[in-house]
């Protein structure tokens, strides 16, 4: 089991970058845990810090979060480079998450996944030059094997893609 | 008696590994029953002093009823489990995952450091296949600067994460963590920071594969070439057990030895990289060296004492002072005593770190064992940053803490811990040590009990506050007894006997225990042989001074002892180093060994008298110092110093018998006078001794010192400097050329000076006036 440690008190950077929204709702999922079991919050409070900064976090912005949590920085780093719904670099406005695990790829997940980056012209991991779409680089599954081959808009789930879903998709996207 | 065994009985069952029964504790897991009875089961991410990760799975045992192979690490132990761990099945699993860890693993052997005692390395001859049959490309990760104590290979790890546990779970930092995911998963800062942790260099120890290794050490030596040799940590007082690793006879690394009763299986980074001090010979002594007309010649072993012995002989005894510092040999310390009171000096004093001398000598008081520290549930730290005076009894400290104990602490400075504090009471070297006597006012006022005489009129005068009475109320409370801890901050104090008076009284009134800690390694070795006299023997001008084994910058008042050598006849030095400060005050040098040079006991904190065994030879002409001693006393014509090896000295050292004199209650109180800035004289965690001053790896890494004055941001007005600047700490007409630094953890109004470097030579811990003013020259 891991220890909670003493942090250092200095909390400048989380009260500089994080808004007042975004500590209301790390407030939020802070009030859900035991004081020792802060660490639990930390999830809800990168989604926080991320929609606070289209949609990415800064090694500043993880380690304000870390700092207003009060656990060691390198967990935010951990929590934010396990995950593919954190991105630490920045993203386009629009994150196309195109699943290519096991249910996905055997009902066509690579010839879905070539079909967007020809169509976008960006390789999966980039963003397209208007900075409107990003193709998020790796997605597991997400549960939605029923419908493959699929994809996460900005989260929302689109299954049993062919082509000309993913042309109206993602020409819908502004 | 019966209860007793029966309830252990309740508490173990039966379990049978590979056909023989084994009784366990309940709730251990499998592999500790196989440990226990000496079963080898390959395991990396195990590790007996941390939590279970069960992540390498490399333990994979066949358990019967069991649907498949279970990892032994994380398998609690149930009565009548039947475990094989070399069936086909548990073989079969292990090296299925043998082959995966090998995957990324980039077998770059013959140029690790690991190699031949790499625990990947072992395991795969047992359990590996001869030719890989892994034909993709393989993972390569970049490395990080971890600083210059930790060399990083972050390719050849297979992320065990027994770093990232040791770093959260035993040092407490957190600084590194298992980035990413799957198989681009890698261990890293995240920030590209060093480590920061006194207890960095264990994670070189923790690492089963060569990914962090000993940077210092790095393709010094292959494993098989080294010779280990027992010895004892010379840096602190915890004595941790160890071994130096030679080769032909030199010193390369320094690795721990297990030993549960003392450092467990860590040892403080001091510990590991003092030994790179030896290596730094720039001002190491290799000939006997005398000064004539100013200047310097070698001279022989033979023409030197008898030097030495004719300048003796024109002396009376009274007129001899000798000072030594506290990391010699008990021998040594045994055969300077018989020589100084057969020449009928009085004058020998080992407490050179010390500034008030109002009291007597006498072993420090140790209630409290050092593997019975993790067990308290209440500890006050008084006058001391025990993390970097005595890493090993920060960590059981903070074992202590992990366990729900509370901890409160009275100091000069916000330090910074790696457990919470209930209390932490910062005040200035005067304030600090007042709201120490106003926690005796707030009990005694509670028991309605004061202490005796002048101490109980001093705390009388205090003044509590709501904190103070808390603490107060806390150590009364319940009959957990409180653990305090007098550190080497009130040991060094001008008020050193009223804190200690005030602290046994408490202990006294709360029912509590005390530990006192000391200097060196062998204060308790000095204190033994008596070499210690009444009153500041440096207040009055000896014609002969002897310095052994002490640098000035091992004095809490270089200032004064640098003023006592210039106005002698003649200073002899007895010592490995000496640079051009010490050089300048003295006429005469006898080059001896240091501890890694030697073999002898030196007794620690705790009591425990441990044998230390010579590792290395003592360079050019040096001698062991029993030796010269031994000589030298027969050279003067004495009596008893017909030893013939250091076992015959060793049988005399092994009758001191250890046995603490009570503290005195009618001391004194002179608060001193604190007018412009108060002055905290801060012992650094690398500037203890003549070796951790010289070691490049300790000097290089973030917790050395720098040449610097610290005050408090408020402070800059009215010192009228700003940080960065070039200042002078001035100390009764005498000036330290420091840099201006400011810390929010330093209290208003004080200034903190490293002391221990060359640049605070001018600085006295006793006097704590100092103002900053501009640079003299």
């Amino acid at each position: 089991m891991y220890q909670i440690n003493p942090q250092n008190e200095d909390k400048h950077l989380a009260m500089s970058l994080l808004t007042d929204e975004t500590r209301a709702q790390i407030d939020q999922w802070l009030a859900k845990y035991p004081h020792d079991q802060r660490r639990s919050a930390l999830i809800g409070a990168l989604h926080a810090a991320q929609d606070q900064n289209q949609g990415w976090l800064s090694k500043e912005l993880m380690q304000a979060v870390a700092e207003y949590l009060e656990i060691p920085p390198v967990w935010a780093y951990e929590a934010a480079s396990f995950y593919s719904m954190f991105f630490t670099t920045p993203v386009g406005k629009n994150k196309v998450a195109i699943c290519s695990n096991i249910s996905c790829m055997l009902r066509g997940a690579d010839k879905v996944i070539k079909y967007a980056e020809a169509k976008l012209g960006i390789k999966l991991g980039e963003t397209t030059a208007d900075g409107k779409i990003t193709l998020v680089k790796e997605e597991e599954c997400v549960a939605a094997c029923v419908g493959a081959p699929m994809m996460l808009i900005n989260g929302h789930y689109h299954e049993n893609l062919t082509e000309a879903k993913i042309d109206e998709l993602l020409g819908g996207l502004s | 008696m019966t209860d007793t065994t029966n309830q252990a009985a309740d508490n173990m069952v039966s379990i049978e590994i590979d056909g023989q029964a084994v009784q366990v504790e309940k709730g251990s897991m499998i592999i500790e029953a196989a440990d226990k009875q000496g079963i080898k089961i390959p395991r990396f991410c195990y590790h007996k002093k941390l939590s279970i990760a069960a992540n390498c799975r490399m333990c994979m045992v066949d358990v019967e009823k069991a649907p498949k192979p279970l990892p032994a690490c994380a398998t609690p132990v149930m009565d009548g489990m039947k475990v094989y761990t070399q069936s086909k099945r548990a073989t079969d699993a292990q090296r299925n995952v043998m082959e995966f860890l090998l995957i990324n693993h980039p077998l770059d052997c013959p140029i690790c450091d690991q190699g031949g005692e790499c625990e990947l390395q072992d395991v795969s001859m047992g359990y590996g296949r001869d030719v890989s049959r892994y034909v993709d490309s393989k993972r390569v990760v970049k490395d990080e600067d971890l600083g210059s104590l930790i060399a990083t290979d972050m390719t050849r790890c297979i992320l065990c994460t027994r770093c990232v546990r040791f770093l959260n779970e035993v040092a407490g930092t957190d600084e590194l963590g298992g980035i990413g995911r799957g198989e681009r998963t890698y261990i890293s800062t995240a920030v590209g920071q060093s480590i920061k942790s006194e207890m960095s260099g264990n994670v070189i120890d923790l690492c089963p594969v060569g990914a962090l290794t000993n940077k210092p050490f790095r393709y010094k030596a292959r494993a098989w070439e080294l010779m280990a040799s027992a010895a004892i940590g010379m840096h602190d007082g915890v004595g941790s057990n160890m071994f130096y690793h030679t080769r032909n006879g030199d010193i390369l690394r320094t690795v721990p030895q297990d030993n549960d009763a003392i450092n467990e299986a860590w040892i403080a980074d001091r510990d590991r990289y003092g030994i790179h001090g030896l290596k730094n010979q720039a001002d190491r002594v290799l000939h006997p060296m005398i000064k004539e007309n100013g200047q310097w010649h070698q001279l022989s072993w033979q023409d030197a004492l008898a030097t030495l012995v004719e300048k003796i002989k024109a002396y009376s005894g009274d007129d001899i002072a000798l000072y030594t510092g506290n990391y010699s040999t008990t021998e040594e310390y045994h055969l300077l005593q018989q020589i100084l009171t057969q020449l009928g000096s009085k004058n020998h004093e080992h407490r050179i770190n010390v500034t008030d001398y109002s009291v007597t000598d006498r072993l420090p008081r140790v209630d409290v064992r050092l593997q019975n520290v993790s067990q308290q549930q209440k500890v006050v730290i008084i006058g001391g940053y025990i993390r970097h005076e005595q890493p090993i009894l920060n960590h059981k400290i903070r074992q202590a803490w992990l366990n729900g104990a509370e901890i409160s602490s009275f100091g000069p400075l916000k330090f910074e811990q790696n457990y919470q504090l209930l209390h932490d009471f910062v005040g200035n070297q005067v304030n600090w040590v007042k709201q120490l006597a106003s926690l005796a006012k707030s009990v005694a006022e509670i028991k309605n009990q004061f202490p005796e005489g002048e101490l109980g009129e001093w705390v009388k005068a205090q003044k509590t506050d709501e904190d103070i009475n808390h603490l107060a109320k806390q150590l009364l409370k319940d009959e957990v007894k409180a653990l305090f801890v007098v550190g080497q901050i009130a040991q060094s104090h001008p008020q050193a006997s009223a804190i200690k008076a005030v602290t046994a009284w408490l202990v006294n009134i709360t029912g509590g225990q005390l530990n006192e800690l000391s200097a060196g390694s062998n204060a308790a070795g000095a204190y033994l042989a008596g070499l210690h006299a009444d009153g500041d023997i440096k207040t009055k001008e000896h014609r002969l001074n002897v310095v052994y084994q002490a640098e000035l910058q091992d004095f809490a008042d270089p200032a004064a002892i640098k003023n006592t050598l210039t106005n002698s006849d003649f200073t002899v030095a007895f010592n490995a180093y000496c640079d051009d400060a010490l050089k300048s005050r003295v006429d005469l040098i006898l080059p001896i060994a240091l501890l890694p040079e030697l073999t002898g006991s030196v007794i620690n904190n705790y009591g425990d008298r441990q044998v230390t065994t010579v590792a290395q030879k003592s360079p050019g002409e040096t001698k062991p110092g029993w030796r010269v001693l031994r000589v030298l006393g027969n050279l003067l014509g004495f009596n008893g110093f017909d030893y013939d090896d250091i076992n015959d000295v060793l049988v005399e050292t092994e009758k001191y018998s250890i046995s603490p004199s009570a503290i005195q209650q009618n001391c004194q109180i002179n608060e001193p006078k604190a007018k412009g800035l108060v002055l905290f004289a801060k012992q650094s965690i690398y500037d203890t001794d003549c070796l951790t001053r010289r070691s490049a790896p300790l000097q290089n890494s973030p917790l050395a010192s720098a040449d610097t004055v610290f005050v408090n941001d408020k402070d800059l007005l009215s010192i009228g400097f700003k940080a960065g600047d070039l200042v002078s700490v001035e100390q009764d007409g005498r000036y330290a050329e420091l840099t201006l630094a400011v810390s929010d953890d330093v209290p208003e109004g004080s200034a903190v000076v490293n002391m221990g470097r060359e640049s605070a030579l001018n600085i006295d811990a006793a006097n704590l006036c100092v103002s900053i003013i501009g640079v003299q020259s």
